[in-house]
């Protein structure tokens, strides 16, 4: 138990180390002036040049400055943002919760609806119901995320006016952020209307959450419903089924838990994608979260700001991977066999 | 009258070439009380007719006899759930996979637990049931030569050594107090030792508590010293089957008679360092199966008769199918 954390722990401080040196070089590779990049500031003269590079420890080595930069890192001093002057970190600390509320929200969604989905298609294989919900999860995923989301926008808030176009929540309401998840605010927030403002969220939030987690349901249906046909077929269950035990209780002792055990993993990968598509969907619906805060830093060439949020987001995916996986480890009994842990 | 009575199964294989008949009316009977041995190569056919007795075959194969039956009630025309009461108070079987045909996710002591048909388990309430059932599980494993059971019962099946996992799928079938035992290879990879052990529960299992006994194995040290009647099999036909010592004895198929040739431990008479004697070539792959006698290409005695399928003929109760037995001059 402790050597499968110390295990994971490692992989993830390593990983991490590599993406900060990555973003750390990212300053090199950006177009232009690394001064420039960094600062925002075209200096005037030699003067104002060698003062800011002193400031910025441009004048000493790239291993010093690197561990300048993760010190500044750790300390939560994470630069400006050139085009509102407001520290990044908490600028990061507004998105980043929007964007991990959407994803949450789909998730969710996925899960509720395409792991009972995967395990009644699994459990009639080849069966006309099976072949109506395998067509639907395979045409669900081809769709590309933009294109379903702005037909979702054409539909019910252009056509049919039921879902409002974009943003969080209407602007008539004034939520206080505590935890930056919009729902939870609303619901420790002292407004008087409460209900009103968590219905309002709720709405903004609906046409998102379907767009991302349509396709994220597709693939888990496709994946459980694989998992359970692959489970079904193995020796066991015919050793089980010749002892002579129910099918209850061979679904629910023998068939549930080997079907899930091999998801776990593969929803991992999913996280990326699902992330991903976040992050697309929010440029769409202007969702304020982390992927339209990025576009919009790209727009600005606000490299600091793209820096460091590319750091988060990389942060964000890499730690949810890597604890996912860990806990699939913690939980199956027969992968003690293999030695090393794989991402 | 015998318990379990199999006539003419016949299991057809539907593939891109046609259909392949993998058992080809087969015959097998089990009376109340015998340790029947089922003997033959691998490849020819025991483990699908252990499959087809408990009703474990994929459903595209075609199975079809003309009788089947178990203690007078045809086994084909059981409704799923009959069938199903029929594999949990009265078969029992025992995989010859232990490690493939354990839950790689339930320790073996939640598995062996829930083998035990409930009318076994005493007490009212649940945490007295579940006591109980504990205490059927330990002794269970006690029986079947497991000591630790403490460790044992926690332990996952890729915990376990080979002969420990074959132990536990005997000490599952056990547990339900059948009649009528399959053992599919049971003794497979074990030491010696263990396999004596073994071998001797089932024998005291059959004196003690009659439980009947079907053996398949390919060791055939272990079958003569404890089974009564055997039935030899050759890719998917039955070749020979009868009396244990009269087969040892007097063998009448061509191929029951190589297949006890081949055990040095049979022949008192090989010279030291001889090579054992063997029929030529190997057993057909089910692709390309003989016409007829399916041991025609490789029988020392074949002619041309052979390229049809002989009938089962019986001396008492001693049945061959073979156009030109051995020995019958004599008799």
């Amino acid at each position: 138990m402790i050597r499968i954390l110390a295990r994971y722990s490692i992989l993830f401080v390593l990983t991490l180390l590599v993406l900060a040196v990555m973003s750390f070089s990212l300053a090199y590779l950006f177009p232009g002036d690394v001064l420039a990049n960094l600062t925002g500031i075209v200096p005037a003269n030699d003067e104002q040049r060698a003062a800011l590079e002193k400031q910025f420890r441009l004048d000493r080595s790239y291993l010093v400055q690197f561990f300048y930069y993760m010190g500044d890192l750790f300390s939560g001093e994470w630069g400006y943002s050139f085009t509102s002057g407001i520290p990044l970190r908490e600028e990061i600390g507004i998105a980043m919760p929007a964007t991990i509320e959407l994803a949450t929200y789909s998730m969710l969604m996925a899960l509720v609806i395409g792991i009972p989905l995967g395990y009644y298609a699994g459990m009639r294989c080849y069966s006309s119901s099976d072949y109506i919900i395998n067509t639907t999860s395979i045409t669900t995923y081809s769709f590309p995320v933009f294109w379903f989301a702005l037909l979702l926008i054409l539909v019910f808030s252009l056509q049919l006016d039921k879902a409002p176009l974009s943003g969080r929540i209407s602007l008539l309401f004034d939520v206080e952020p505590v935890s930056g998840f919009i729902l939870i605010d609303i619901l420790l927030s002292d407004l008087e209307n409460k209900r009103l403002a968590f219905k309002d969220a709720m709405s903004h939030l609906t046409l998102p959450t379907i767009a991302i987690g349509a396709i994220s349901t597709a693939s888990i249906v496709r994946i459980t419903r694989r998992s359970v046909i692959d489970a079904k077929n193995q020796p066991y269950i015919a050793a089980a089924m010749s002892r002579g035990l129910s099918g209850g209780q061979i679904f629910f002792r023998h068939i549930l838990r080997n079907a899930l055990l091999p998801i776990l993993p593969l929803m991992a990968i999913q996280i990326t994608t699902l992330i991903t598509n976040t992050m697309i969907v929010e440029t769409l619906f202007s969702w304020p979260g982390i992927g339209n805060w990025l576009i919009q830093a790209i727009y600005q060439r606000d490299y600091p700001a793209l820096r460091v949020g590319m750091l988060a987001v990389s942060s964000l995916v890499i730690m949810l991977t890597i604890t996912v996986d860990m806990f699939n480890r913690l939980i199956d009994p027969s992968r003690e066999k293999y030695e090393h842990a794989a991402i | 009258m015998p318990m379990l009575d199999i006539k003419n199964l016949t299991l057809e294989m539907h593939s891109s070439e046609g259909t392949i008949k993998a058992l080809d009316k087969v015959n097998l009977s089990v009376s109340s009380g015998e340790i029947r041995a089922l003997v033959g190569e691998s490849g020819s056919g025991k483990s699908l007719i252990v499959a087809a007795i408990c009703g474990a075959l994929p459903t595209e194969w075609t199975l079809t006899a003309d009788r089947m039956s178990w203690n007078g009630d045809n086994l084909l025309g059981m409704s799923a759930q009959q069938r199903r009461e029929v594999m949990r108070r009265e078969i029992a079987v025992v995989f010859q996979n232990p490690q493939a045909s354990l839950d790689p996710s339930a320790t073996l002591g939640e598995q062996l637990e829930e083998s035990i048909p409930s009318e076994f388990v005493q007490g009212n309430w649940f945490w007295q049931r579940a006591q109980h059932r504990k205490k059927i599980a330990i002794s269970t494993v006690h029986k079947v030569g497991i000591k630790h059971h403490k460790h044992y019962l926690s332990a996952y099946p890729h915990q376990i050594p080979a002969d420990i996992g074959q132990k536990f799928m005997i000490a599952m079938a056990l547990v339900s107090q059948p009649t009528l035992l399959i053992a599919d290879d049971p003794t497979r990879g074990m030491e010696p030792t263990t396999k004596t052990q073994i071998l001797k529960l089932f024998t005291r299992l059959n004196q003690t508590r009659s439980l009947s006994i079907l053996f398949v194995s390919h060791d055939l040290l272990a079958i003569a010293s404890m089974s009564h009647t055997m039935t030899v099999l050759y890719a998917g036909q039955t070749v020979e089957s009868g009396r244990m010592k009269h087969i040892k004895k007097r063998p009448l198929h061509p191929y029951t008679k190589a297949l006890l040739d081949s055990a040095p431990s049979f022949r008192k008479d090989l010279p030291p360092k001889s090579h054992l004697p063997t029929i030529a070539g190997s057993i057909p792959t089910l692709q390309h199966l003989p016409i007829g006698c399916r041991l025609g290409p490789r029988c020392p005695r074949a002619q041309r008769a052979c390229v049809q399928t002989p009938v089962v003929r019986k001396i008492h109760d001693h049945s061959y199918s073979c156009h030109f037995p051995l020995h019958m001059e004599k008799l």
